[in-house]
C-alpha cells in the first residue's frame, strides 16, 4: 500500500497531475475537498477554523479546540485510506499530516508565477491585475496554514522528496516522473511504516473519540501511541475528567493498553538507550514533577553510517539500506531488540509515576529526529541524554553538543543535555553555594550604598560634564549587575522552594 | 544623617524602604500576571511617598533596564524574540525617550513649587507625568474591562481582535518589511510610529510596554507570547538610554531603583505562575480593574499640583489629606489585586501537591 501526497501551487497544475497519477497507477484519488466535507459531517467548523488560523489573533480556545479535532480528523482519514489501499492525496500539506510514516511519496507541484497568472486570466475570466492579486493571496492563505497548523514553511523544499515544474514539463511526462519514482524501494510500505501508521491513526482516532464524547470535549487531551499502547495526556484542570477517559477510549479497535497522565506540559527526553535505574531516569522525573509535566522518551539510533564507511561508497549504500526502512522503527531493530533498549520498561516506570507521555523510536540522521520532534510538541524541553554511544567519549560529547545546537535552531524550547539537568533545573549542592555567595555580595552591595547614601546622591547629581559622564557610566553598569545578582539569587532561591 | 539630602532626592529610613520594597514587590507581581508594565503601580506610589515625579520616573526606568533585561534573555531563550523587529522599533522609541526626558527636564527645571511629599522638585512635572499618566492608562483600563466582558463562556477565551491590524493591512504604506520570527509584514512608517509613541511612554511615565505590547498584538498582529518577548528586548535598550538620559541630567535614585529590586524580582515569579492557575478572562478583569483604581488614585492628587502651580484656590493644609487619600487608593488597589494573585497562586501550588498524591496512591500497586 502506497500514499502519494501532491502538494499543490495556486493553478500551479497540481490536480491534473494527480488525477493522471491515479489513471496512470490504478490508485484511488483523494482531494481536500473530500477531506473536507468529510470533517464537516463530523461537525468540525473547518470554514471558521481556516478563517481564524489565517488570522492567527482572532483564535479563540475553542477555535484551538476544534483545531486539535481537525488534526486528529484528518490523520485517521488518512491513516484509514492508505490502509486500505493505494491512495493519491492532493491538497494542502497533505504528507505533514502523517509525520513519521516513512514511505509516503511527498511531491510539490510548481509553476512559475507568471505562469500561473496566465492561467488564472484564463480560468478565471477576471484582468492580470485581479489574477495577480488572486494567486498572492492564495499563496499567502496556504503559507500561512502551514505555519499555523503545522509550524513549517511550506515553501521549504526539504519537505519534499520530489519537486516538479509542470510549466517546463507536460503533466504527462510529470506523472510518468512521479510514477518510476513511486516504484522506488524507499516508497513501498514496509512492516515498520506499516506500523507507524496504524499507531499513528490509534492516537488521532482515540483523540476524535475524547473529540465527539459530550463529556470529554470541552478538555484539552494529547495522545499518542506506541505498538498499540495509546497514552492520553490531560491537564491538572481536566483532573476530574481523567475517570471518563477509559469509557470513552476503552473500546478502541487494535489498542493493546490505555494509559492516562495528568500533566500541564510535556518534557522530551532523546536518548539511545533508557534505564528507570539510572541517575538521569531520577532528574528527569523529578523536572517534570515540579512542572506539572509528562515525560516522553524518543529513543534515537543514529544512522551508523559514520562509523562504518571511510568512503562515499560505503556511506551510500547504509543511507540507502536506513531508507528503505523508511527512517522510522526499523525492522531489524524492532524485531532484535525485545523492549526497545529499555523503552517499554522506563514508559511503564514513567506510568507508575503518573508521568508518562508515550515513547517512540527513530532510526535515522538529526531530520528523522527533528520530525520526530515535531510531532511531540509542544514541549516545554527537551533533554539530550546518551546518544552516539558507539563512538569515543571525545567524540560522542562533540556530537551529543552538535546535536544539542541543531535542536534548539529549531524547537522553540530550551535544549539541554542531561549532565546540565542538575545544575540548571535541579536544586544542588552548587546551587547553595552559589546562592549564598552571591547573597553575600548582594547584601555587601546593599550595605555600601544605604550607609553612604550621602556621597552615593552627590555622586549621582555630578555639576561638571565629567562628573555626569561618570555618574552615567555608572548607572549603566551598576544597575544590570545589582539586577544579575539579586536576580539569580532570587531565582535560585524558588528553584529551592520549586516554584520557578 | 541629613534629613534633606540632596535638593530632589528624598530621605530613605527603614519605613520608607519597606514601603519602597513593598511597592516593588506589588509591582513584580503585577509585572509578572500582565506580562508587562508594573511601573503604573510603582511610579505613582514612589510619588505619594514624596519622590518628585522626574525622580520616580528616572528611578523606575533604571529599574526596568535590568528587569527587561533578565526577562528577555529567559524569553529569548524560548523563542519568543524577534531581534528583527526590536532593532527597527529600537531607534525610534530613543527618539522617543529623547523627547520625553527633554519635555519633564524642562517642566521639572521650571519648577512650580514644592512637591507634595519630603523632596523638592516641579509641580509642572509632576502634572504633565499624571495627566499622560491618567490619559493612557484609562484607555488602556476601559479597553481590557471592555473586551474582558465581552467574553462569551461558549466561545472559550477569546484572543485579541485583529480589526486594527486587518484595517491597517488594506492601507498601502510602502516600504514593507518581513519579519520571520513573528510571520508579520509591517509598513516601516507605522514600524516608526510605534516606536515613537513607546519610547515617548516609556520616558514620560516608565510604561512603555502598555503600548508596545498592545500595539504589536493589535496593530502588527504578533502572537502574544511574541509580543511580550520582544517587547522586553526592547525595552532592556529602551531602559539602558531612559536611565543613562537620566542620569545624565542627575535624577537617577540609585537607592530606590535597588530597592524596588529586592521586592520586584521575587514579585514578578510569583505573578508569571499566577498567569498558570488563572483564567485569561479573569487576568484581565483583575488587570483591568488594579489599573483603573491607579488611574483614580493618581487623579485624587492632581489638585495638589493645580494649587502648587496656582491654577485653583484651595487651602495648602489640604494637601495631606488628598495625598493620603491618593495614597491609600493606590495600596488597596495594588494589594489587593496582589492578595487575589497571591491567594489563587498559594491555592493552585496546594491543590498540584494534592492531586500528584492522590495520583500516585492510586498508581500505586
Amino acid at each position: 500500500m502506497q500514499l502519494i501526497c501532491v502538494s499543490r501551487g495556486t493553478l500551479a497544475g497540481g490536480k491534473e497531475l494527480a488525477a493522471r497519477l491515479c489513471e496512470n497507477l490504478g490508485y484511488r484519488c483523494l482531494c481536500r475537498e473530500e477531506l473536507t466535507e468529510a470533517a464537516t459531517n463530523e461537525g468540525i467548523q473547518v470554514g471558521r477554523l481556516e478563517a481564524a488560523m489565517l488570522k492567527p489573533g482572532e483564535f479563540t480556545s475553542r477555535l484551538s479546540l476544534e483545531r486539535e479535532h481537525y488534526l486528529a480528523f484528518t490523520t485517521d482519514f488518512l491513516c484509514r485510506r492508505a490502509l486500505e489501499g493505494d491512495v493519491v492525496y492532493h491538497g494542502r500539506q497533505g504528507h505533514l499530516v502523517l509525520p513519521g510514516v516513512g514511505n509516503v511519496l511527498r511531491v510539490r507541484v510548481v509553476a512559475d508565477r507568471e505562469y500561473r497568472i496566465r492561467a488564472a486570466v484564463h480560468q478565471l475570466g477576471v484582468s492580470r491585475d485581479k489574477a495577480r492579486r488572486y494567486v498572492e493571496d492564495v499563496d499567502e492563505d496556504r503559507r500561512r496554514w502551514a505555519r499555523a497548523m503545522y509550524g513549517v514553511l511550506w515553501e521549504d523544499v526539504a519537505h519534499y522528496d520530489l519537486v516538479l515544474n509542470l510549466e517546463r514539463m507536460s503533466p504527462v511526462n510529470a506523472a510518468a516522473a512521479v510514477t518510476s519514482t513511486a516504484q522506488l524501494p524507499d516508497f513501498q510500505m514496509t512492516p515498520a511504516s506499516r506500523k507507524a501508521l496504524q499507531d499513528l491513526g490509534l492516537a488521532s482516532r482515540a483523540r476524535v473519540l475524547l473529540a465527539r464524547d459530550d463529556q470529554t470535549s470541552c478538555a484539552r487531551f494529547k495522545t499518542t501511541c506506541t505498538d498499540g499502547v495509546v497514552t492520553v495526556t490531560y491537564l491538572p484542570e481536566d483532573a476530574r475528567l481523567a475517570s471518563q477517559i477509559p469509557r470513552v477510549v476503552g473500546e478502541l479497535e487494535g489498542m493493546r493498553d490505555l494509559r492516562a497522565t495528568m500533566a500541564s506540559t510535556n518534557v522530551v527526553w532523546i536518548q539511545e538507550t533508557f534505564d528507570p535505574a539510572a541517575q538521569v531516569f531520577g532528574e528527569v522525573v523529578e523536572v517534570a514533577a515540579k512542572w506539572d509535566a509528562a515525560v516522553a522518551l524518543l529513543r534515537f539510533a543514529p544512522e551508523e553510517e559514520a562509523e562504518t564507511t571511510e568512503g562515499p561508497v560505503e556511506a551510500e549504500v547504509v543511507a540507502s539500506d536506513h531508507e528503505c526502512n523508511g527512517g522510522v522503527e526499523d525492522d531489524m531493530d524492532e524485531s532484535a531488540a525485545s523492549d526497545n533498549e529499555g523503552l517499554e520498561q522506563t514508559v511503564d516506570a514513567l506510568a507508575r509515576l503518573g508521568r508518562t507521555g508515550g515513547g517512540r523510536s527513530v532510526r535515522g540522521g538529526p531530520e528523522r529526529l527533528l520530525e520526530a520532534l515535531h510531532h511531540c510538541s509542544p514541549c516545554t524541553m527537551v533533554v539530550v541524554g546518551d546518544v552516539f554511544l558507539s563512538k569515543g567519549h571525545a567524540a560522542r560529547t562533540r556530537m551529543a553538543r552538535d546535536l544539542r545546537a541543531l535542536l534548539a535552531d529549531h524547537v522553540k524550547a530550551p535544549v539541554v543535555l542531561a549532565e546540565e539537568l542538575r545544575t540548571q533545573y535541579l536544586f544542588g549542592k552548587s546551587d547553595a553555594l552559589r546562592l549564598v555567595g552571591l547573597l553575600a555580595l548582594t547584601c555587601v552591595l546593599y550595605a555600601l550604598v544605604m550607609t553612604h547614601q550621602v556621597a552615593v546622591l552627590k555622586f549621582l547629581t555630578g555639576h561638571d560634564w565629567k562628573g555626569r559622564l561618570l555618574s552615567s557610566v555608572s548607572v549603566f553598569l551598576f544597575v544590570p549587575v545589582v539586577a544579575h545578582l539579586y536576580g539569580t539569587v532570587a531565582r535560585t532561591f524558588l528553584k529551592l522552594l520549586r516554584m520557578e | 544623617m541629613e534629613s534633606f539630602l540632596i535638593y530632589h532626592f528624598i530621605h530613605v529610613n527603614f519605613w520608607t524602604a519597606a514601603q519602597v520594597v513593598l511597592l516593588g514587590f506589588v509591582g513584580g507581581i503585577l509585572s509578572g500576571f500582565i506580562g508587562s508594565g508594573g511601573a503604573f503601580f510603582m511610579t505613582p506610589g514612589m510619588m505619594n511617598l514624596g519622590v518628585p515625579g522626574v525622580v520616580a520616573v528616572a528611578s523606575n526606568i533604571a529599574h526596568k533596564f535590568g528587569k527587561a533585561m533578565m526577562g528577555s534573555k529567559k524569553h529569548g531563550e524560548l523563542g519568543n524574540v524577534d531581534r528583527r523587529l526590536g532593532g527597527f522599533l529600537v531607534f525610534t522609541s530613543f527618539v522617543g525617550i529623547q523627547i520625553a526626558v527633554w519635555i519633564t527636564g524642562f517642566l521639572f527645571k521650571g519648577g512650580g513649587g514644592g512637591s507634595h511629599g519630603e523632596g523638592g522638585g516641579g509641580a509642572a512635572a509632576d502634572l504633565y507625568i499624571s495627566l499622560v499618566f491618567i490619559c493612557i492608562l484609562s484607555l488602556v483600563a476601559v479597553s481590557m474591562l471592555r473586551d474582558a466582558l465581552r467574553t462569551r463562556p461558549e466561545n472559550g477565551d477569546t484572543g485579541p481582535s485583529r480589526r486594527i491590524a486587518a484595517c491597517l493591512s488594506r492601507l498601502h504604506l510602502p516600504p514593507y518589511i518581513y519579519f520571520p520570527v513573528a510571520d508579520v509584514r509591517i509598513s516601516l512608517w507605522i514600524l516608526m510610529l510605534v516606536g515613537l509613541a513607546t519610547g515617548y511612554l516609556a520616558g514620560t511615565i516608565g510604561v512603555g510596554g502598555f503600548i508596545g505590547v498592545p500595539a504589536m498584538i493589535y496593530v502588527f498582529g504578533l502572537p502574544t507570547a511574541v509580543a511580550a518577548g520582544t517587547e522586553l528586548y526592547l525595552a532592556m535598550f529602551m531602559g539602558a538610554f531612559g536611565a543613562i538620559n537620566y542620569a545624565w541630567l542627575g535624577y537617577v535614585d540609585i537607592r530606590l531603583t535597588m530597592l524596588m529590586y529586592l521586592g520586584s524580582l521575587f514579585g514578578v515569579y510569583i505573578g508569571a505562575y499566577g498567569t498558570k492557575v488563572v483564567k485569561e478572562v479573569v487576568i484581565r478583569l483583575v488587570t483591568g480593574a488594579i489599573i483603573l483604581l491607579c488611574v483614580v488614585s493618581r487623579a485624587v492628587a492632581v489638585p495638589i499640583y493645580l494649587r502648587q502651580l496656582g491654577l485653583i484656590a484651595m487651602n495648602p493644609g489640604w494637601d495631606v489629606y488628598f495625598n493620603q487619600a491618593s495614597k491609600l487608593m493606590l495600596f488597596v488597589a495594588g494589594l489587593s489585586g496582589a492578595g487575589l494573585i497571591l491567594f489563587n497562586v498559594i491555592r493552585a501550588y496546594r491543590e498540584k501537591g494534592r492531586v500528584r498524591t492522590t495520583l500516585i496512591e492510586a498508581a500505586a500497586p
